[in-house]
């Protein structure tokens, strides 16, 4: 005899728990900033899956703080699965007993929070993800039962506006709602006819106006005037050796100097090597300001954005043909998609790190502060999935002579992976190490496993000042670590390399130093940059960037 | 506390260029540095003083400065380099700028 | 370096000391006192550890526009903060000294010598003020700087040129607002207090300087311009700092009387007029007093080109 099982206890719960806050949320599901706490106490249980909406960018930073209030008698331990913790009330929360157990993508300013509550027993690491990763488990085993996000606007009925920032919205809300959890949006204002419907209010329970607008980080925004000459050599040894050699179209930046050094030496050292039209055309990353003057040249056809950036909401929307606008003519970021583009449909994934070990691995990792993946994994690897092909990844994929010891005779492609270094970091820190501080991090915060950026076997290329290490050409580990040694400087690491050695790597076209590659060191001046302030960026969007005040220089 | 001063010679094993006037390049911004290259009789060797703040980095200087003189093929010079904290990869730009500004 | 045909386009933001120094001046015609050949470090950041440079930060010598003999002195920012000290203030003074001397010269050897054949100062600030490591001796500098500014009036015209990324600031901003003519690009800053010493001292609600659109409001060369603590306000180019020069080259010495700021009993009382107009107004904002000036809308004439900025702008009427 089957025994009766009930299917819908979630749905259940869910209309106890909101029939429970029935008193706080009103028409068009309207709830006074005043209420929060209490709207908070009624629909959160002890134990819950909750996510604080917030990646490195906006924040659902009332919500937060609304949640630091709550009574601890009645809600306690909380999991929190959620993208990023850079505010300080997401670890105030674990500090008070709020919260318990934490599952994210990115640490922020508050990695060394989230070391030291680690260590101190404070709080109880699931695991550090990526973000495409953990928006995954979203849907499998880390799914929300109460979802705090925030967004521009709502109108009178709750549908929401994202905008410009949608960011991580979607998915969070689509996990969230149709496992009959719980959606609580925080908004800047509540207006009667939004610009278009980003979510719809069928999956949102309660909507507040916040009493200030959402914090957003302008992360994204590398001021020019920063830029050193060295960035600019590693970025024309880049341009000249990876660029044009493999004629590479679609490429995510990452966040640092030497990307933003490349974007704006695209007019000109990249005009010189005859790449417009041949490279950068499909992109993947935010609307860096530092993309200005080459979207204004004519070089890229498509950028699609995981979110906003201060500053750009004009510039954005009067390139229509560029960037993903909605019919309302606002940009529509969205993490999820991005990121899914960025590991998918990438050639290239080019960035900076902190260290490398002989090996390859990459990281940036210090000994002190668990500061987690983002998105870079996902983008920094050869995506096993990807069947369709591209010139400049069929190309990598030719070059490595490994390919035959593991598929045999099969032809196949590999994404570029490029990391740019200088040999000694501040402080004449060397950059190239026998062992990453991952492992003293590993250690001090008690993780299962030392937490890479960017694995050895996924790095086809390293870039310092001494030149090109071609990793994608090397036959086996042996050859890599030469290859590694060969570039890697004035470094304790760098010394061990051979001269003999590192002279067949030249003749081999493994290791390409400028001169090899005929890169004029010389030339590698702030000239070489088509803007060099925050004002020359202005200038060249004719007025349509209009800069946080914090980054102003006239 | 005082600044630490280091005072050595390089030479190259065939040494073919050298500066004909004395060229000076750089502004001792934090971490970067300027050098003053001289003519110097000094049988084919270059002659090397550096004055900087930071201490304990002396065989870095004689490597980095010994492989420029290498690969300029640079003889009978005079290198003077005051120096705020800059890395190898600086110094041998800076190096390498300033040599460019002599030939110039 | 750039070669002084690239430097006339160059950012004069972006150059250096040396640069905006032999720029400013005709091709090939500047000649430099005390440069790094001559080796004068400052024994004072010696003693303490800190690192020196061969010229101390302060580039200074002669050239000419046209038949205009000039005397240059130029900071450097990059180096300490563009920080005066003992040996860079010395040779400020001394530069300014050789300066007057040779007007002296041509006064009274050459009587009929054409205005442009005189000779005046360009002074390139990029400073924060006193260098604090060697501070009576930077201070002194200040006190001299000044004298002989007092001793070059009527004789020297003494122009004051701010653009770089460091601004003009503390001690140095007095002996800017001192000198005859000023002139700004944007991207300049003129004040005493720093922005970091007012929030330092008046707190982040009362000043942010992280707020950099309000730092440059308060002290950017659009809103000197406006206020007239500047007279003029080019492009950031060496080349056109170089152009105003030369154009003030040619006027006689006796027509910097009227671009001065402090000097005279009917300065004074300008000055004065001022300081009643912001008790009276009371404003927040610099905003306030670019409308009060007549500018409807001060946020938009902030950010649009400087061509359209000069062609609209209204300043201050006191």
């Amino acid at each position: 005899m089957k025994t009766q099982r009930k299917w819908d206890t979630l749905a259940t719960d869910t209309a106890e728990r909101l029939a429970a806050a029935g008193q706080f949320i009103g028409a068009g599901k309207r709830v006074e900033a005043k209420d929060v706490v209490a709207l908070l106490e009624a629909v959160i249980r002890p134990g819950d899956r909750v996510n604080i909406e917030g990646n490195n960018q906006k924040q659902a930073d009332f919500l937060a703080d609304c949640l630091l209030k709550v009574d601890k008698g009645k809600i306690h331990d909380l999991h929190m699965v959620q993208s990023a913790v850079p505010l300080p009330a997401h670890l105030d929360l674990f500090e008070q007993g709020i919260a318990k157990k934490l599952d994210f993508a990115f640490g922020g300013p508050q990695a060394g929070r989230v070391a030291k509550f680690i260590r101190e027993g404070k709080l109880e690491l699931g695991a550090i993800h990526t973000y495409l990763e953990l928006f995954a488990r979203y849907f499998l085993d880390l799914t929300p039962r109460v979802s705090l996000i925030c967004a521009f606007e709502a109108d009178r009925e709750g549908n929401l506006y994202t905008g410009f920032n949608t960011e991580d919205t979607p998915v969070i809300v689509e996990a969230t709602k149709f496992r009959q959890g719980i959606v609580i949006a925080q908004v800047n204002k509540i207006v009667d006819k939004l610009p278009r419907v980003d979510i719809p209010a069928g999956w949102i329970d309660a909507v507040v106006e916040s009493p200030r607008p959402f914090f957003v980080e302008p992360l994204f925004t590398r001021d020019p005037a920063l830029i050193t000459d060295n960035q600019i050599l590693l970025g024309m040894l880049c341009l000249k050796g990876i660029y044009a050699e493999y004629g590479v179209q679609r490429i995510n930046h990452g966040i640092g100097f030497l990307t933003s050094a490349i974007e704006l030496m695209l007019p000109t050292y990249g005009e010189e090597l005859g790449l417009k039209g041949k490279a950068c055309t499909h992109m993947i990353l935010n609307p860096h300001p530092t993309m200005i003057p080459a979207i204004e040249e004519g070089w890229v056809d498509t950028i699609h954005c995981f979110g906003g950036e201060l500053g750009m909401e004009k510039y954005v929307a009067a390139r229509p043909d560029v960037f993903f606008v909605g019919p309302d003519g606002t940009l529509r970021s969205n993490r999820a998609f991005a990121q899914t583009a960025g590991h998918y449909a990438l050639d290239m994934f080019i960035g900076g790190t902190l260290q490398i070990d002989p090996y390859g691995n990459s990281s940036t990792a210090t000994a002190n502060r668990v500061a987690g993946f983002g998105g870079a994994p996902n983008m920094g690897c050869d995506a096993k999935g990807r069947r369709h092909v591209s010139g400049s990844w069929l190309k990598c994929g030719q070059e490595l002579p490994s390919m035959p010891e593991q598929i045999g005779t099969m032809p196949r492609g590999k994404r570029l992976v490029v990391q740019g270094i200088e040999t000694f970091g501040e402080g004449r820190e060397p950059a190239f190490v026998e062992e990453l501080d991952a492992w003293q991090l590993a250690k001090n915060a008690k993780l299962d496993l030392p937490p890479v950026m960017i694995y050895g076997d996924d790095v086809t290329h390293i870039v310092t000042e001494e030149g090109i290490a071609y990793l994608s050409r090397c036959k086996d580990m042996d050859a890599r670590m030469a290859a590694i040694r060969a570039v890697a400087g004035y470094t304790p690491l760098g010394l061990k390399a051979k001269a003999d050695e590192t002279r067949a790597l030249r003749d081999a076209k493994i290791v390409m130093t400028p001169e090899d590659l005929g890169v004029d060191r010389d030339r590698a001046t702030r000239d070489m940059l088509a803007a060099k302030n925050i004002r020359d960026l202005v200038t060249w969007s004719g007025g349509l960037y209009e800069p946080p005040a914090r980054f102003r220089n006239w | 506390m005082a600044l630490n001063t280091l005072e050595f010679e390089c030479k190259c094993a065939a040494p073919a260029a050298a500066v004909t006037a004395p060229v000076h390049f750089g502004v001792v911004g934090s971490g970067d540095l300027e050098v003053l290259m001289t003519p110097a009789k000094a049988g084919g060797a270059v002659k090397v003083k550096v004055v900087t703040p930071v201490t304990g980095f002396d065989a870095l200087w004689q490597r980095v400065l010994a492989a420029f003189v290498e690969s300029a093929k640079l003889g009978d010079v005079a290198i003077e380099i005051n120096d705020n904290n800059a890395t190898p990869a600086v110094v041998t730009l800076r190096l390498r700028q300033a040599l460019a500004e002599a030939a110039a | 370096m750039s070669k002084w045909s690239t430097l006339q386009d160059r950012s004069f933001l972006e150059s250096n000391a040396r640069e905006r120094a032999i720029g400013i001046v005709d091709e090939g015609t500047f000649t430099e006192f005390a440069g790094p050949l001559d080796r004068r470090t400052s024994p004072h950041l010696e003693t303490l550890g800190e690192a020196v440079e061969f010229d101390d930060g302060i580039v200074t010598g002669v050239g000419k526009i046209g038949k205009t003999p000039v005397f240059v002195i130029s900071q450097e920012g990059r180096f300490i903060g563009g920080s005066v000290g003992e040996v860079g203030g010395a040779k400020m003074v001394a530069t300014l000294k050789t300066a007057i001397a040779l007007a002296d010269r041509i006064a009274k050897e050459f009587p009929k010598a054409a205005d442009d054949e005189k000779p005046v100062v360009a002074i390139s600030f990029e400073t924060g003020g006193v260098r604090l490591h060697e501070a009576n001796a930077g201070l002194l500098a200040h006190a001299e700087v000044m004298d002989q500014f007092q001793r070059a009036r009527g004789k020297v015209p003494v122009i004051t040129l701010i653009g770089s990324k460091v601004g003009c600031f503390g001690g140095m901003g007095f002996v800017a607002a001192a000198t005859d003519a000023i002139v700004m690009s944007e991207f300049g800053r003129l004040g005493l207090t720093g922005p970091e010493v007012i929030e330092q001292e008046m707190g982040k609600d009362e000043f942010d300087s992280a707020d950099r659109a309000l730092v440059y409001r308060t002290t950017g060369g659009r809103h000197k311009y406006v206020m007239g603590d500047c007279n003029f306000i080019v492009a950031d180019t060496v080349g056109a700092f170089r152009a105003q020069v030369a154009e003030l080259a040619k006027l006689p010495v006796s027509a910097f009387e009227a671009m001065r700021r402090i000097g005279s009993a009917a300065l004074v009382e300008k000055q004065l007029k001022g300081v009643a107009l912001a008790a009276e107004m009371q404003p927040k904002d610099a905003r306030d007093v670019w409308k009060h000036a007549g500018n409807a809308d001060p946020v938009a004439l902030a950010n649009v080109p400087l061509d359209a900025f000069k062609a609209t702008v209204k300043r201050l009427a006191l």
